[in-house]
């Protein structure tokens, strides 16, 4: 620890607090009789949640990820569940790069389920390969910078490529399709459900991605055989196609998506594979209702109008029209957390030491405060401010 | 008692969601973790006022102030915030003060 935090003294005191909090009430748990499984569960929970936030930059020492790196090594080789987060590699891997490498760094994977997997996995780890490697390695078309996996409930791991122009591709091994979806960059605050990988097979093909234009749209075809299941957002990408000027394909999609979750692989493969001859053409948006051609799609508008509305929802749509994992698109999720319209309020807490005003000329004199800008947690002792009112 | 202001902040934030989720698989009681809260009001009073010593200086205009229960609650817009190292920019942000002078009351 240490060598990292010098410059900021977040993530130490942070640790700091925690291990103090955790070593006082180990004794009121013991009083309660809770067991101290539960305490270690509770500090798991806590760092975890911290990590997710993103809020404090290079949190995790790298012997803490280690140590959980084990830890899920075990857990991934018995079931392969990957965590409500990010599932760390082996301890070969450093960690502690991964989460806290800023958006900037696009060869370091910001967002990643890692799941063990050799083949794929440490293509994917966090070592910071360049994208060029990775991209090499898995075939990728160049300009395609790698990362995210996300293990479906099915044991898939749908690869979530993000190309340098922010679209983003879903690379299916086995598929001749390619997936492409929006990979919501908050998966973690989101609650991603950690799908669950079973399988990795290797990747064949790449296909042409679909140029979405928009980094945030997601074009989907979707292989009823391998389909993104469970409550990933992921999935509900799939749900939210439009393609312009052909919106039959589109239902057909989705009445797919439908069929293939629930068949999980025997759905018919033969539209799908129709849909993505014809789809290469084809320009799929999903970055909200209505924007394709209403006109063609007024006949069919019924049955995508359900999406539709879902689109528009922008709002964890769970109660999903349809049976499967609510995939949610809707958000426009900018791909980078660290713009300055992020969603976190500004907030200093702290104590005064002396607020004085003259006039309409405020001067304030803080203490011990934290602060949360845009999205990331600093701390101070002292803070002296002006300001006119 | 330490003040319960440090509560809602990210390090409180995700040790009260913590909480919340024993409590809702029923592995700690509720009142184990307001025991839990209420020591790591201590702690995080301590550490802040021990272990971090560091200034920063912020310039921006006052929307608006409060003063109420000894608790400042100021809103600026167009603030930076200016450390040694760097520099941040906020359109808005919200100021939370509770009197330093002393051992406050555990007062939010």
């Amino acid at each position: 620890m240490a060598s990292s935090a010098n410059s900021n003294p977040v993530p130490k005191l942070y640790r700091s607090v925690i291990e103090d909090v955790i070593n006082e009430v180990r004794e009121l748990f013991l009083d309660e009789g809770v067991d101290e499984q539960v305490l270690m569960e509770l500090k798991t929970l806590w760092e975890n949640k911290l990590m997710q936030s993103k809020a404090v930059e290079g949190f995790h020492t790298e012997e803490q990820a280690a140590l959980q790196a084990a830890a899920h090594q075990q857990a991934q080789q018995a079931t392969q569940q990957a965590q409500a987060q990010q599932v760390l590699l082996p301890p070969q891997q450093q960690v502690t790069s991964w989460q806290s490498t800023r958006p900037t760094v696009t060869s370091a994977p910001q967002q990643q389920v890692i799941v063990q997997d050799p083949k794929i996995l440490q293509h994917m780890s966090a070592t910071g390969m360049s994208a060029a490697a990775t991209a090499a390695t898995l075939a990728l078309p160049t300009g395609v910078s790698p990362y995210h996996q996300l293990i479906t409930s099915q044991g898939q791991i749908l690869q979530f490529v993000r190309a340098a122009n922010g679209a983003q591709y879903i690379i299916q091994p086995q598929q001749q399709m390619v997936l492409q979806q929006q990979v919501l960059p908050q998966m973690q605050p989101g609650g991603v459900q950690a799908p669950v990988i079973q399988q990795v097979r290797p990747i064949t093909q790449v296909l042409a991605p679909l140029q979405g234009g928009h980094p945030q749209q997601t074009g989907v075809i979707i292989q009823p055989q391998q389909i993104v299941l469970t409550g990933n957002k992921v999935q509900q990408n799939a749900q939210v196609m439009q393609m312009p000027g052909q919106p039959g394909q589109v239902q057909q999609i989705q009445q797919q998506v439908q069929q293939v979750q629930q068949a999980q692989g025997g759905a018919a493969p033969g539209p799908p594979q129709q849909q993505a001859k014809q789809q290469p053409p084809m320009m799929l948006q999903v970055d909200g209702a209505g924007d394709t051609s209403s006109e063609d799609e007024d006949e069919e508008e019924e049955e995508y109008d359900e999406d539709e509305d879902e689109d528009k929802d922008k709002d964890g749509g769970e109660d999903g029209q349809v049976e499967e994992e609510p995939l949610n698109s809707e958000d426009d999720v900018s791909d980078e957390e660290d713009q300055e319209l992020f969603d976190t309020e500004n907030v200093v807490v702290c104590q005064y030491d002396k607020i004085h005003r003259s006039k309409n000329k405020w001067k304030f004199h803080l203490k011990d405060g934290i602060m949360n800008l845009n999205g990331r947690d600093y701390v101070f002792s002292k803070a002296i401010g002006d300001a006119e009112w | 008692m330490a003040y319960q202001l440090y509560r809602n902040t990210t390090l409180g934030n995700s040790l009260q969601e913590s909480l919340d989720e024993l409590i809702q698989t029923q592995q700690i009681t509720p009142q184990l973790a307001l025991q839990v809260l209420l020591q790591f009001d201590k702690a995080i009073n301590t550490a802040l006022a021990n272990r971090v010593c560091n200034r920063v200086n912020f310039k921006g205009s006052l929307n608006t102030y409060r003063f109420c229960d000894n608790v400042w609650t100021f809103v600026l817009n167009d603030v930076e915030f200016r450390e040694v190292t760097d520099l941040v920019k906020v359109d808005k942000v919200k100021i939370v003060a509770c009197d330093g002078k002393n051992t406050g009351n555990a007062a939010e």
